[in-house]
């Protein structure tokens, strides 16, 4: 490890030694130190002397351009001087007859000192040497007319180069190419449909005189019997081949047919019948786009269209809300059985819309065509059973309050919750078990709910019971429920409390369920 | 080397306005998708739904219609007659008079025969002392309760109507907004759609009755405002509201719901400890503990949003009022994104995590220093000589199309929806305000969304460190009430 070790450190110093010697290379450019000296014209705290020996031609010539020289005993001596360029004046003989005498910070130095001196100031980068000149050997403009041009840029479009000008170019076609799309879209959509609604009330002119005519001249049967050429003379063959006019055409009379009573409903479905819509109803049934087929399903359900049932039935578990909602509006109102499995084996959970929209139609219908609503108490989905309980209590089905009954043991929460206010408007007293077995219950909304229920349907029983939560509980909103329930139930055992109880609220809820202004509250 | 750190700077700030003028395009133009989608399946599913039975069925929900009132006295007993005609079935009006200085109380005394009740009163969420709470014993007045109670703001008014509604559903409404007779039942159908997916809240559309014929509690005839910030404020409204709300409703998104006109399911409510009395924006902090509450139990959940004309309201004309708005507005959008800081970029909080909260972040909170940023970048470049006119003007432009395309787009969309403004007139000024906005009011909003910043760093009106700090649940709420006195 150790010998590893020494090895890698004797290979640095060896690396590093070698790095040190190529930083004296500085004057491997230069024919030698004098040259380099002359083209960095000066070096910090570097001067120089010159010393001739004794010679007549070279002190004349010195003289003339060079520094003062100064005579001594065996030859002369230049002045110091720290402009290195004087060194070009210097005579250029083969046979050099003079002597440089360098000096560092003005101590004299050797050649190899000086460049000692100069290796260190590079590396430490104290100093910069400038780069020999290379001059031209002719004229430039000479020389360039000599060279063939080439873009000095390699790359041909120099757009490109600049990221920062492509991302602004690529947001302004972006945009300008979105938003002409956008603006296109919106002024073909908004004149299209200005197109449309002029129509639409040119063909609601053509179509409202002939619909007054019918309804008010002809009878059910007649219209029924009518010949092709006269139903052409009040609806023209050319425009019923339109399909924005028998559009409005089946808007037109499905909105006359929810306005009108008895016989005038009856001849409007005849001609719905007569003018061919049913077969606009039944294309648009098969359609793929779902508010085509929603359009059909309100057709067939208001014009009665039973022949069409069997389509019908084919979106009662539809993925999608609106079509479900619709279809099973549509079989409830149409179908002339009492079965209601199509309800009861809804996978999806019933909206509280659904069912308002559900009850409204049921509670007609059950008037003459009565409806087996227990089969909705044996569905797998809880919201169905739900609506099977509310159907008992807003329909009053009191026949059905025994079927009820024995669902009891396998409900939910929310069930019980809803039995238990079935139960308490129908005035279920014979359910008084069911009652207190909830009044035991762990959940507080079935708790307030057997509560208010017990306060009317109530017996000895759930006064105990009423009479434990109050002693036990703690909940605010539990403690109003149950002492109003104990006023409705026993009279006196409420006032008894309230002038037993230490209990504060239980005053507050006393004085509050005593205020005749907030009887209901 | 500084000089070297300063031009890097430079340049990453310019690749930022970059990034950022791009993101906004792109933003905006999805929306503008969206909202579209949302809009088009919103008017046929509309189609398809009778609302004539919501009035009277039994399967339709209760409302408690939730309104605070401070000075109120001028108007205060039309507006509460025009809340008790609302055409629907089940529903009361609960009226909370917050400390109000002038004779609110007395006018509703004596108009609607009130008498001060032994109501029990538990404060579940807790609030600033209740008064009194009034009922009256004329029958006509039986669906009318008033609350009077020690001032404490808004929110504390509404959490105090909050503890004795009795409803399913809370309506908190401004009292003096104009609400259409079957406001109630158009609001309260996206709760009865309510499937797999609970429905938690309801937003609604606000519109602009500054200049309007209303008759009835109904806007007759539709003029827009006089001054340009009336306008400009149309504007702005339609497009929040159809475009911005839509597009958001479409991906399940909305953190916002208008505190002048919302609907919420009042048992939510009450477990996630009502509204937050310490900030500013204390609408949007209830829309956003809401969906942190139902992500946090992992309860599928949906904030639905009604694009119908239901309620109007008076936006201010004044620059100082409506530079007050702005800079509270601000301050609410930081309080709350910092009050659940928690959820940003939280994947656990799925679309409003990943997608609404660094959206409102970026574009709601930091817009303004972005734009003044933008300038002193430009500034800095036009000093060091160092400025690209292409740059900068195409940028320029760009953003001002951008500006006209997203608002021609919502007063579109409002021509092809409802086309209420139906005089020329209207439109054309319409047109030549969105022309003028980017210059001459967009400034000033900038402006003072800039205050509102500098407003919350000095910790004006909120409850600076625990806001700085952040709710760790959205549940955390509830706690505070029962340990910090209000």
């Amino acid at each position: 490890m150790r010998k590893a070790l020494l090895g890698v450190l004797l290979l640095f110093c060896l690396v590093s030694g070698k790095v040190s010697g190529q930083e004296g290379d500085f004057l491997s450019p230069y024919a030698n130190l004098e040259e380099f000296l002359i083209v960095q014209e000066s070096i910090p705290g570097l001067s120089f002397q010159v010393y001739f020996p004794e010679s007549e031609e070279d002190s004349l010539l010195l003289g003339k351009s060079w520094l003062p020289l100064v005579s001594n005993d065996s030859g002369r001596l230049s002045s110091t001087t720290a402009d290195l360029t004087l060194l070009q004046y210097l005579p250029d003989t083969a046979a050099q007859t003079y002597s440089l005498i360098f000096s560092i910070y003005s101590a004299p130095s050797s050649t190899d000192g000086v460049k000692e001196y100069l290796s260190t100031l590079i590396r430490n980068r104290d100093f910069f040497p400038k780069d020999k000149e290379v001059l031209p050997e002719s004229d430039w403009i000479a020389l360039a007319y000599k060279v063939r041009y080439s873009p000095f840029f390699k790359n041909a479009f120099t757009y490109f180069i600049d990221f920062k000008l492509i991302g602004v170019t690529f947001i302004i076609f972006f945009f300008f190419g979105s938003a002409f799309f956008i603006i296109l879209f919106m002024l073909i959509y908004k004149s299209r449909k200005i197109k449309k609604e002029e129509l639409i009330k040119d063909y609601d002119h053509l179509v409202v005189d002939p619909l007054t005519s019918l309804l008010f001249e002809k009878e059910t049967e007649e219209i029924e019997n009518m010949e092709d050429w006269e139903v052409n003379q009040y609806f023209p063959t050319s425009l019923l081949s339109k399909p924005l006019y028998k559009e409005v055409l089946i808007d037109r009379i499905i909105s006359l047919n929810k306005k009108m009573k008895g016989e005038f409903k009856g001849k409007l479905k005849a001609l719905y019948g007569r003018t061919g819509l049913v077969k606009v109803t039944q294309q648009k049934l098969n359609s793929k786009k779902w508010h085509k087929i929603a359009e059909a399903l309100v057709e067939v359900n208001e014009m009665d269209l039973a022949e069409l049932l069997q389509e019908v039935k084919r979106y009662s578990d539809s993925s999608n809300y609106h079509l479900r909602s619709l279809s099973v509006a549509a079989l409830l109102n149409l179908s002339e059985k009492s079965d209601l499995s199509f309800l009861r084996d809804q996978t999806y959970p019933l909206s509280d819309w659904q069912q308002m929209n559900f009850l409204r139609i049921i509670r007609f219908v059950d008037n003459y065509r009565p409806l087996n609503l227990s089969m909705l108490l044996d569905s797998k989905n809880a919201s169905i059973r739900i609506f099977a309980i509310r159907l008992v209590r807003m329909l009053g089905k009191m026949d059905l309050l025994e079927e009820l009954a024995k669902h009891t043991p396998s409900m939910n929460d929310l069930e019980k919750i809803e039995t238990l206010k079935t139960y308490q408007e129908l005035g279920a007293h014979m359910e008084v078990d069911f009652i207190n077995s909830c009044l035991t219950s762990d959940n507080p909304e079935l708790l307030i709910q057997a509560g208010k229920a017990a306060g009317i349907l109530g017996n000895e029983e759930s006064l105990r019971l009423i009479t434990e939560i109050l002693e036990k509980n703690k909940d605010f909103r539990i403690e109003r429920t149950m002492l109003r329930s104990l006023k409705e139930l026993d009279q006196r055992a409420f006032e008894n409390l309230m002038a037993t109880s230490s209990k504060e609220d239980f005053k507050r809820i006393g004085n509050h369920l005593n205020d005749p202004l907030l009887a209901h509250v | 080397m500084y000089n070297f750190l300063f031009y890097l700077i430079l340049e990453l700030f310019g690749w930022f306005f970059l990034v950022v003028s791009f993101s906004v395009i792109v933003i905006y133009l999805i929306m503008m998708v969206l909202s579209s989608l949302e809009m088009r399946d919103y008017l046929r599913k509309n189609r398809f739904a009778d609302y004539g039975d919501i009035v009277t069925s039994p399967m339709a929900p209760g409302v408690s219609i939730l309104a605070p009132a401070f000075n109120e006295g001028k108007t205060i007993v039309q507006n509460v007659q025009s809340l008790l005609s609302l055409h629907y079935g089940k529903f009361e009006v609960i009226l909370i008079n917050d400390g109000s200085k002038d004779d609110t109380l007395e006018k509703l005394i004596s108009h609607f025969e009130l008498e001060k009740t032994d109501y029990a009163y538990h404060p579940e969420i807790e609030t600033m002392p209740v008064r009194g709470i009034y009922r009256s014993s004329n029958m006509s007045f039986r669906r009318l309760t008033v609350i009077d109670k020690v001032n404490g703001g808004k929110a504390d008014a509404l959490n105090t109507g909050i503890n004795i509604a009795r409803m399913d559903i809370l309506a908190c409404i401004d009292v003096d907004c104009i609400l259409a007779s079957d406001s109630i039942s158009r609001m309260v159908r996206p709760f009865m759609e309510e499937t797999n997916r609970k429905v938690i809240a309801v937003g609604g559309v606000i519109g602009i009755a500054n200049n309007c014929d209303v008759m009835d509690g109904t806007v007759t005839q539709y003029r827009v405002p006089n001054s340009l910030l009336g306008r400009f404020q149309v504007v702005e409204y339609l497009r929040a509201f159809l475009m911005g709300r839509m597009a958001w409703t479409r991906i399940n998104g909305k953190l916002i719901i208008s505190g002048a006109f919302g609907f919420f399911r009042t048992s939510l409510v009450r477990q996630v400890g009502g509204y937050f009395p310490k900030t500013v924006g204390e609408d949007m902090e209830l829309v956003v503990r809401m969906r942190r509450y139902m992500e946090e139990a992992k309860v599928p959940y949906r904030v639905a949003f009604v694009p119908d004309p239901l309620c109007w309201t008076e936006v201010p004309e004044s620059e100082d009022v409506l530079s007050r708005q702005r800079n509270r507005w601000m301050r609410g959008t930081i309080e709350t994104l910092q009050l659940h800081q928690k959820m940003s970029l939280n994947p656990r909080y799925n679309t409003i995590g990943m997608v609404s909260f660094p959206f409102w972040s970026v574009f709601e909170k930091a817009g303004p220093i972005i734009e003044i940023l933008g300038v002193i970048y430009t500034v800095i470049l036009v000093y060091l000589g160092d400025f690209s006119a292409v740059y900068f003007f195409a940028l320029l432009l760009l953003m001002y199309l951008l500006s006209i395309l997203v608002s021609s787009f919502s007063i579109l969309y409002e021509q092809i929806a409802f086309n209420h403004y139906k005089d020329k007139k209207d439109l054309n000024r319409l047109i030549w305000t969105i022309i003028i906005e980017p210059f001459t009011v967009h400034p000033k909003v900038v402006w003072w969304g800039l205050k509102g910043h500098w407003d919350f760093i000095k910790g004006k009106g909120g409850w600076g460190s625990m806001i700085r700090k952040g709710f760790k649940t959205a549940e955390d709420k509830k706690t505070l009430n029962s340990t910090t006195s209000l």
